[in-house]
């Protein structure tokens, strides 16, 4: 009897136990190597104070970088999509639900003609 | 396999293939920046240096800065090196089989990927540095650009060898034992040759390097999400990038570049396992300098809008352009 048989999702295939277990091996060797470096630093001296080029540091507040552009870059490069799919979020139960209705009636129509 | 052979196997198998993404992954390093140096017409670093760097890295003060949260900014590096080394039990290294080949496929390397960088942007986060918290945010938009183009990849070439009646498409012993162009016919090499172009532009983002290195940015954001590590905790990140520049090389040449030695000339079994172990080495060397080298030393670096573009509108288009030949590679064969 296999003691730890791997999941089967059909084509693909994992085992999480052996996983795991390489990855806490895995840790054990990271750590030993990490607690064999040296820990010591100088705390509470310049040395500890965020490196901004030389500038002062900003309000913690200033530099925040909220939920809302976490993801800048990605959106932003693909305005053109998310320029007409945000003002479609009108927030409004009955909108979202013709949109859940629609999108299924189609997709069960193209299911239906293959 | 024994509850006792299976642990026996993690331990031992975890130990060696440690020991083998540490110098495998760092003499890439040396030789990547040797290469490199050449091509900018500059004599370079020896191809120890990476190997110096560590150990001079581990005397030297670890700073944790005073805005940080401390455990989660020791942990980061950790946790990015030891999941960088997992992935390597699922590879094939040579005529070596996978250690654990039969308990992951490709689609569990793909989603293995992301947890190095995961742990880097957690790293970054946790340094409390304006500089670092942009580029931890850079580094999860661009891991969320190159994911499109490495999906596209990976489905179009275990679809093809499914649709080809290879048992277990997913898996990688089953892939390098079925070269991928060995299945297809003109159109589908046509398409394969197109995601191997594609593996081999993702491999620099993978690994944070130019042009895809905006999440770092030295001239920008003085080293980004890295800019506060110092000591044996960058140390350990650059460790981690010297495996991860292996496990890249050795996910292309175990999807696209598969061939032994052994299979082309009779050698004895002790002779066949060091000579594929060797060729296999010259094959992620060739692999590291196309995908990492010759394309950092060529270009420079895309703004992050930039590499969003590239990898979902660029990439994204030729890897469906890939994927649609191979498709109709496999109709043309059936007709």
């Amino acid at each position: 009897m296999d003691l730890l048989p791997a999941l089967e999702t059909g084509f693909g295939f994992w085992n999480p136990l052996i996983w795991l277990g390489v990855f806490a091996v895995a840790l054990v060797i990271a750590y030993l190597i990490w607690t064999f470096g040296e820990s010591g630093y100088k705390r509470g001296t310049e040395q500890t104070k965020p490196f901004i080029s030389g500038n002062p540091e900003p309000a913690k507040g200033e530099v925040h970088l909220g939920g809302g552009h976490l993801y800048w870059g990605f959106t932003e490069a693909l305005r053109g999509y998310y320029d007409r799919v945000v003002p479609l979020h009108t927030g409004v139960l009955n909108d979202y639900l013709l949109w859940f209705f629609g999108i299924a009636a189609f997709l069960i129509l193209i299911v239906g003609l293959i | 396999m024994s509850l006792v052979d299976t642990a026996l196997a993690v331990v031992l198998g975890t130990l060696a293939m440690a020991a083998f993404g540490f110098v495998a992954g760092l003499t890439v390093l040396g030789i990547d920046r040797k290469l490199a140096a050449h091509m900018q017409a500059r004599i370079g670093p020896p191809i120890r240096q990476p190997f110096i760097d560590v150990a001079k890295l581990l005397r030297k003060e670890n700073v944790v800065p005073e805005n940080a949260i401390p455990w989660l900014f020791h942990a980061a590096p950790v946790i990015a090196f030891a999941s960088t080394i997992t992935i390597l039990l699922y590879l094939p290294i040579g005529g070596i089989a996978p250690v654990f080949g039969g308990a992951g496929d490709l689609i569990l390397i793909v989603y293995l990927l992301t947890v190095p960088a995961l742990a880097m942007v957690a790293g970054g986060f946790a340094s409390g540095s304006p500089y670092a918290t942009i580029g931890a945010q850079r580094e999860m938009v661009i891991l969320m650009a190159y994911e499109l183009p490495l999906a596209i990849a990976v489905i179009a070439i275990a679809w093809r060898l499914a649709a080809a009646g290879v048992a277990e498409p997913f898996s990688l012993a089953a892939i390098a034992a079925n070269p991928v162009w060995g299945v297809v016919g003109p159109l589908g090499i046509v398409g394969f040759a197109i995601l191997f172009v594609i593996l081999a532009w993702v491999t620099p983002a993978e690994l944070s390097r130019v042009p895809f290195d905006a999440q770092e940015a030295e001239t920008e954001l003085a080293g980004g999400l890295l800019v506060e590590y110092s000591g044996k905790n960058f140390a350990l990140f650059y460790m981690a990038q010297g495996v991860k520049t292996i496990v890249m090389a050795a996910l292309a040449v175990a999807i696209f570049l598969p061939w032994n030695l052994s299979d082309f000339v009779a050698m004895t079994p002790a002779v066949a396992v060091v000579a594929d172990f060797a060729f296999f080495l010259a094959k992620v060397l060739l692999v590291a300098f196309f995908s990492v080298s010759l394309i950092r030393v060529s270009m420079a670096r895309f703004r992050i809008t930039q590499i969003v573009s590239v990898y979902w509108l660029w990439f994204g288009v030729l890897g469906l352009v890939g994927l649609l030949l191979i498709v109709l590679d496999a109709y043309a064969g059936v007709w």
